[in-house]
């Protein structure tokens, strides 16, 4: 036990020490944040313009409310926001290190290298993603007149943390392919590609989607879990059951990031 | 957002100084014959060598197609559901398929990554040794949009035969005369798109954040290009602000071309005259931003 809090105390100083040097490139760019946050406010913008065309047409998506619908794109501005603060500054770049050979450099530290390329930086700015897509979710929730209870928060607060340790799984088992393919310098982008279904709760859509997007690509776990809890549909089970799916997840790629590292051959391989 | 990136990345062994070809010619007598020919082998040339480059980056182009047909799949999906049995002012399930359908395949033949290269070439620097080629930039990026939509637009049109052959909703009549009118409005869309991409690249001479601007632009075509519904289905006010823009020229306007659903006299000659006045205005400013950004960038750089 002892081993594993020092352990734990390790990497979290290892992080410190990463992201301090992040943390003082990042502030020379404030303009960045300006920036970032007008870009924010307009997706958000466009996302909710965008149901509110859908519900011109219809009462309910899949049974969800306008605003129940609004709630899910905060979550899933929120989700975006830590894809593009943290793993696409990071387990995005694996392909290239792979390629250029410069993952010998990540390998050659005393850190695990998983670890290593996962969290060396940290795009500060994207986080205005994360606390505007909340700030939308709770302003979607009090339209819906709905205050969640304490136990309702913390289901939450589970099922999203689980939609994070999802996402992660994803682009760490996607960017693993690397090993394989290396001339495929685009591989994030099908990540992106199948996030634009989470726009929508799984319920929306037809009954064969929805079945791939619960089972086989577990979208329904990223946006529509979290925000279910939230509004009343379901707390304790949903978050339970994703955090099982988070962590069948991120086991299930720990190991294929492992196979996946026999196959490095480094740079002059 | 994912939305906006680039058709694709990479332009590697692009740089070879023979690639702009067929410069040597120019000497080879005069006469429009001669002029005409000229050009020919240097679009031969330029085709060719962007058809080269395409080859090496097989994969990734496959992941492109796949990230541009994710969005309307997922639209026409909910749709789907949304008109159910009925339908939805006039829309019912097989015409949201064969819209979303049309969509697809218009925005891959119009689909515009430009505006990343040539901020690229800017900002890299690697727009000097274009310069120093007989030959305008514009045509090197004209050429790689032929060759690349060759290819991706083919190979949808045979998907969707495919998909078709199984899914009556997809199916289209052959009529010849509206397929002769769609090829044109699409052209004409690529064209447009084309311009408004190339000279938002070209404002990488003054700011940093041309590639920012574009992914605004593609945010707003999301309703004004009709890339979440049919315009006919966004209020009003909406859909009337569109029809002046550029932004239905580009896409709905050439799908709805060829799903018949824009078919009277009327309505085709005004959307032909649309695509040209924008074609026309975009061209303009085209020529503005190239004529004075290459002024601005001798003077920095020169």
């Amino acid at each position: 036990m002892a081993q594993w809090a020092a352990r734990a105390r390790r990497l979290l100083a290892v992080l410190r020490a990463f992201w301090a040097v992040n943390l003082a490139e990042e502030l020379q760019y404030r303009a960045n944040f300006v920036a970032s946050l007008l870009g924010t406010l307009f997706w958000l913008g466009m996302a909710v313009l965008t149901a509110a065309v859908f519900f011109r047409q219809t009462e309910a998506l899949g049974g969800w409310s306008f605003w129940e619908v609004v709630a899910l794109l905060g979550v899933f501005n929120a989700v975006a926001g830590f894809v593009d603060a943290l793993l696409r500054p990071n387990i995005g770049r694996i392909v290239e290190q792979v390629r250029e050979g410069t993952m010998d450099l990540v390998l050659s530290k005393p850190v695990d290298p998983q670890f290593h390329v996962s969290f060396r930086r940290v795009v500060v700015w994207r986080a205005s993603d994360i606390v505007l897509g909340l700030a939308l979710t709770a302003f979607a929730l009090t339209r819906l007149g709905r205050i969640p209870s304490i136990g309702e928060v913390a289901a939450f607060a589970i099922a999203f943390a689980a939609a994070l340790a999802i996402v992660y799984a994803l682009w760490l088992g996607l960017m693993s392919l690397a090993f394989w393919f290396v001339a495929v310098e685009n591989l994030e982008v099908l990540f992106d590609a199948v996030y634009e279904a989470a726009r929508f709760p799984v319920g929306a859509y037809p009954g064969a989607l929805r079945f791939v997007f619960v089972y086989l690509i577990p979208i329904a776990w990223i946006t529509t879990a979290p925000t279910a809890v939230l509004v009343g549909r379901g707390a304790w089970t949903v978050a339970a059951t994703a955090a099982g799916v988070a962590l069948l997840g991120l086991a299930l790629t720990r190991l294929f990031w492992k196979a996946a590292l026999k196959r490095y051959t480094s740079a002059g391989g | 957002m994912s939305a906006g990136r680039p058709a694709r990345t990479g332009n590697a062994g692009r740089d070879g100084p023979n690639a702009a070809g067929g410069g040597t010619a120019a000497t080879a007598g005069g006469g429009h014959l001669a002029g005409a020919r000229l050009w020919l082998g240097r679009y031969a040339a330029l085709i060719r060598a962007g058809w080269l480059v395409d080859v090496q980056y097989r994969a990734a182009i496959a992941i492109w197609l796949v990230l541009g047909i994710a969005q309307p799949v997922f639209t026409l999906a909910i749709w789907w559901v949304v008109a159910g049995e009925g339908d939805v002012e006039g829309f019912g399930r097989a015409d949201f398929a064969r819209y979303f359908f049309a969509v697809m395949l218009v925005n891959q033949a119009t689909n515009a990554w430009d505006v990343w290269y040539i901020d690229r070439w800017i900002r890299e620097g690697e727009l000097n040794f274009r310069l120093a080629r007989p030959i305008d930039p514009l045509h090197e990026a004209i050429a790689d949009n032929l060759a690349y939509k060759g290819k991706t637009v083919t190979l949808f049109v045979l998907v969707w035969a495919a998909i078709a052959a199984f899914w009556p909703a997809v199916r289209l009549p052959l009529d010849p005369t509206r397929l002769a009118l769609a090829v044109a409005a699409l052209v004409l869309g690529a064209a447009i798109r084309f311009l408004t991409s190339y000279a938002n690249g070209l404002l990488a001479f003054w700011t940093t954040r041309a590639t920012a601007i574009a992914e605004l632009h593609w945010g707003l075509s999301l309703f004004l290009a009709g890339r979440i519904a049919p315009l006919s289905l966004l209020p009003p006010a909406v859909a009337a602000v569109a029809g002046v823009l550029w932004f239905p020229y580009m896409i709905a306007f050439p799908a709805e071309v060829l799903t018949g659903d824009v078919a009277t006299a009327d309505a085709l000659l005004r959307g032909f005259g649309w695509q040209l006045f924008w074609l026309a205005a975009w061209t303009v400013v085209y020529l503005l931003v190239w004529t004075r950004g290459l002024r601005k960038y001798g003077a920095v750089g020169g």
